[in-house]
Formats: structure tokens, sequence, C-alpha cells
């Protein structure tokens, strides 16, 4: 099966700066999130996968090569851009039929699937009134709509909840997560809302610095060394009885209280470690967990102390 | 939460029209968009239809009747309403166009630099050159509708009023004489203010520089070219070199006007033409590097 997004040697200057410098991954899954600081590279990496820009190496988005096919991919994708980016003399029925017109679709086609993209976006009475009486969630919605009038196989949505309030942000959150099983489609989803991520992603890219630094699932984005090596147990009782034993075979304890410890466990152990000492020392384990980070956690440790804010 | 609706989606199956005809898409909606609202090209519209009645009426009603303002044949000979109408006329149709380009030429791609519809169109397989082709066809397509159409209806008047076959086979030349200055001015009315357009991100600008240039920087150059002798800054002029054209086509001269040699006059219009192509062209190809996905 192709994968959403290959990149092999993918590289980019402009002048004397490197955007991109030589990134290589398979990317796939429904919901990808991508993440990285301010001039990581994203939307270098964007304009090069929607072959927008020439860059060395090779880039194919849906099996298409971004270098030789970008209009091709073009009407097989759709982008939500965080800016505003439409037309604000039309209505947000005519704004879509028109981006489904450019895209190839028939007249009457286009209408149909705008009318559908704008219901799907939860805009109703109000898509015959001119966008520019919009407020930014309303504007948000037709820019989601407008993305999917023509039937995408892959949709790139730049910070879709920028500027949402809560309870906007929540129903856009909910329209991008159905979308791959109402529409098909996958999403590569651009945003510096870690908890977002968290939220509908499945897999997460993190860039920093024009180079890639994380591709992978969220949960292994989450725990850490791609290893359950970090464990959080909960004890009956003598939390420290059972630390000093796990000390002494190799691992790092720390006791957060009688219950509790936070254990790291030696290269090449296992949680069956942790239950083999309980069971020596005669401690009751009650609960055992792999220890996870948050998003926000571990996307700041995969880039290092720069550039905090994704 | 809101409930998620869906109409029955199904995924489209059909065939997609080709990206090198999608440049007609824009013209259509350009011209659809356009034509919204009283004060964009319905006022044009308006001007020209208003200017074909008034003139159709003196060549219907005055047709005998010798021309006013000056305007002789050649050799200073009179001239008729009934033929001296319709080069009259253009006048009034330069004005109507010149009024699309404040209410929509000159906007056209400003207001899309202003609002990031570039975006729109650039993150979709439209082509810099479909863009430009889409943006330009719509402008020559208004504009012709004012300055080619109109002056048309006035030649087909003219035939109809010609007496006999003799009269009529001797006046034939005006309908092809129409179209010529119409669509040369057409060139000069929708290529220029969209190329002023292409400059700025702001509609404002756009319009102001617009209206400033041809009011103002050509007038000047026209009086300036006058005050020195000088045929060729004279040209630069563009209404004055519309007008020069239009005299050598319909034979005309007029007494108070600094002749204006016709490559003086056509090689101005083909310089500003030019230009203005040059510079849409290329704003627009830059503004698809860096108008999609930030600013990198």
């Amino acid at each position: 099966m192709t994968a959403v997004i290959e990149l092999s040697g993918l590289a980019k200057r402009y002048g004397a700066i490197t955007a991109l410098a030589g990134l290589d991954a398979t990317i796939d899954g429904e919901i990808i999130g991508l993440l990285g600081p301010n001039g990581a590279g994203k939307s270098t990496l964007l304009k090069c996968l929607l072959g927008l820009v020439p860059f060395d190496g090779e880039a194919r988005v849906l099996g298409l090569s971004a270098a030789r096919d970008g209009a091709a991919i073009r009407d097989r994708v759709g982008y939500m851009p965080e800016q505003e980016a439409v037309l604000l003399d039309l209505t947000a029925v005519e704004l879509c039929a028109y981006a489904g017109e450019l895209s190839g679709l028939p007249r009457n086609e286009a209408m149909q699937r705008a009318h559908a993209a704008l219901y799907y976006a939860g805009l109703d009475e109000k898509r015959y009134q001119p966008i520019a009486g919009y407020s930014t969630g309303m504007k948000q919605r037709v820019k989601l709509a407008q993305a999917l009038v023509h039937d995408p196989e892959l949709l790139f949505l730049d910070e879709p909840t920028s500027g949402l309030d809560p309870r906007s942000r929540d129903e856009m959150l909910e329209l991008v997560a159905e979308l791959p099983d109402r529409r098909g489609c996958a999403i590569v989803l651009s945003t510096h809302l870690l908890p977002d991520v968290e939220r509908v992603c499945d897999r997460a890219v993190i860039m920093h610095k024009g180079a890639l630094r994380f591709t992978g699932t969220i949960d292994e984005l989450r725990g850490a060394r791609g290893r359950d090596s970090e464990l959080a147990v909960e004890v009956k009782a003598d939390a420290h009885k059972l630390a000093d034993a796990l000390v002494g075979a190799g691992a790092a304890c720390r006791v957060q209280s009688d219950t509790a410890l936070a254990v790291d466990l030696p290269a090449d152990a296992t949680a069956r470690l942790v239950f083999a000492i309980a069971r020596d020392v005669a401690v009751q384990v009650r609960g055992l967990e792999v220890r996870r980070d948050s998003v926000e956690a571990a996307f700041l440790r995969v880039i290092g102390d720069e550039g905090a804010h994704p | 939460m809101s409930a998620i609706h869906d109409l029955g989606y199904k995924r489209y199956v059909g065939t997609r029209r080709p990206t090198s005809t999608r440049w007609r898409v824009i013209v259509r909606r350009q011209m659809a968009t356009a034509w919204h609202g009283w004060f964009r090209m319905k006022a044009a519209v308006g001007l020209a239809i208003v200017t074909t009645c008034v003139f159709g009426g003196m060549m219907y009603f005055l047709t005998n009747g010798i021309m006013f303002r000056g305007f002789r044949r050649v050799g200073d000979l009179p001239l008729t309403i009934a033929d001296g109408a319709l080069p009259a006329s253009l006048d009034w149709y330069r004005r109507a166009a010149f009024l699309l380009g404040l209410t929509v030429i000159a906007g056209a791609v400003a207001g899309d630099r202003q609002s990031g519809a570039f975006t729109f169109y650039f993150a979709r397989s439209i082509r810099p050159r479909d863009y430009v082709a889409g943006k330009l066809g719509g402008a020559l397509a208004m504009t012709a509708s004012i300055l080619v159409l109109g002056p048309l209806v006035l030649a087909l008047l003219r035939l109809g009023l010609c007496d006999d076959t003799d009269a009529l086979v001797a006046h034939l030349a005006i309908v092809p004489e129409a179209l010529a200055i119409g669509a040369l001015a057409t060139l000069v009315y929708a290529i220029v203010p969209l190329g002023i357009s292409a400059l700025f991100a702001s509609r404002r600008y756009a319009v102001a520089v617009w209206a400033a240039y041809w009011l103002i920087a050509t007038t000047a150059a026209g009086r300036i070219g006058i005050a020195t002798g000088s045929s060729w800054i004279a040209a630069l002029d563009l209404a004055r070199a519309i007008e020069a054209v239009t005299h050598r086509l319909f034979d005309l001269q007029l007494a108070h006007h600094l002749a204006i040699p016709l490559p003086a006059a056509l090689g101005s219009i083909a310089l500003h033409v030019a230009l203005a192509l040059a510079i849409v062209g290329y704003q627009v190809a830059r503004a698809q590097r860096t108008g999609v996905g930030g600013s990198a």
C-alpha cells in the first residue's frame, strides 16, 4: 500500500539558508501531527510536498512525485491555510463551488459538493451570506469546507483551531477527527496547540532546524525512548522496601509515597523484573503502568532546550 | 457538541476538467463578481449604454448635420454627424472603460493579494499562467463589452443609415475600423490597470494609483509633449495615443491637436501593455512561490 508521504534526501536551500536538510522518512497514518518551532521548515516542507518550489532529493505524496506531478498532487490534496485565504466578496457557497471548479469538478458537481461540504462544516443558512461578515470561527469552517470540496485524499490543515473559542475549538477538532472515517482522507495537522495533537492525532512528525527529529505514533512519542522502561508502580505498602530491592537489581527508583514509586528499569529489563522482586521481598503490587509524557513534554524533550514553542 | 452533518457522502469518481482549461473558471468568476452590485461593472456598462443611445440617436436624427468640436476630415473637409458620431463616441466609451478600471480591474489582483487569495488559488492545480490568463481574460472580456461592443453597434447603425447598396459598400470599412480601435483600446484599458493592480497588496492603493496614473501622469506627459513639440513624449498619454490611431483609422483631423505619428502611438501602447503584462506575470509567479504555507 502507498504511504501518504515518502521523503528521500529531501533538501531545500534558500541561498545560504538550509530550510530542509536532507529529510528521509515514510509517513503514514490517518491524522498526522506536524510539529516544530517557528522556522523549523514546516512551511517549506509543505511547499515541496505540494510541488510549488523546486528541491533536491525525492518527495512523493500519495505515490506521486512532488517534483514532476505537482498539479496532480494538488488535485488530490486539500489545503486549509492558517491565514485568511478566501475571497471576501463571495458567499461561502460561491467560494466553495469556485474552489471545486478550480480543482477540476464540473460546475453542477462542484455546486452540490459545495453545499455538502458546508453542511458538514456546520454552516447552514449562513452559507448564503458574504464571507466578509463572518466571525473567525465561521471563516475557519469555510476554510475547512473549501479544502474538502474537491474530495481530497489528503488534507493539510494549518492551525485549524487558531483563534477559536473553546467551544468552537472542540467542534472543529470533532470535525477533523471524524474526517478519516467519513471522507476517507488522511490528514496532516500542523498546529502550535499540542493538546490538539494529543486529542486527535495518531502519529506525529517533529521538525527542528530543517531536520526531522521524530516520526512515529503518538504513543511512541509519549513513551519516550521506544521501550516501556519507565514505570509507575502502585503497591499496598512498603514502597521503600521494594525500591531498595529494585535499586539493588540495577533500576533507578523514586519513591513518591508509601504506596507509589517511579521506576526506571535497567537496559534489557522488563516489567517482569518488578513482579519478581516484589514477590521476593513480599510486597504486594496493586498497579503498574508505563509512564507516559504529555505530548508537550515529549515535544520539548525531542527538540531539546531550543525552540520551546512549536 | 454539535452533531456532525453529512449528506450521504460518496467519493467523486468522474473525470476532472483538464488543468489547461481552468483559467476559464477564473474568467467566469471574475465577471460574475464584477456584475454584483451597481457600482462595479454595471455602472460602466450603464455609461456605455447611455453613450450608445446618445450617439446612436444623434446619428439617426441628425444624420446630415455637421460635426461639432472641430472634427474634420483630413484636408479640412467637413464631417457629417452620421460619419463622425462613432469616432466622437469613443471618448465616452473610454471614460466608461476607465470607470471599469477603477471599480473592477485595478482591484482585481491587488484584492487577491490583500485577502490572501493567492494561497486559495495556488494550493490547487492552478499555475501562475492560468491565474494570469483568467484575470486577463476576464478584464479583456469586460472591457471589450464596452469598447468593442458599443462602437460595433454604432458602426452597424451607420450601415443601416445608408440609402443604397453603393453607400453601404462604401461604408463597410467602418465595421473593421470600429473593431480594430475597440480592440486596441481594450488592450490598454484592460491590461494597464491590471498591471498596476499587481504592484500593490491593497485594493485601495491600486485603484488610487490607476486613477492618478491615468488622470495625472499620462496627462502631464501629454501636455509636456505638446509644450515641447515632442510627439513621442505626447504619445505617453495613452488617451492621446489611442486618439491618434482613431484619427488615422477614420481619416480625421483635429484642428488643435498635436499630430502624434502612428509609430509613436502604437509604440507607446505596446510599451505600456508589455510592461503591464510583465509586472502581472512576475508578481503572480513570485506570489506562488511565497504565498502558500507562509513566507519561508
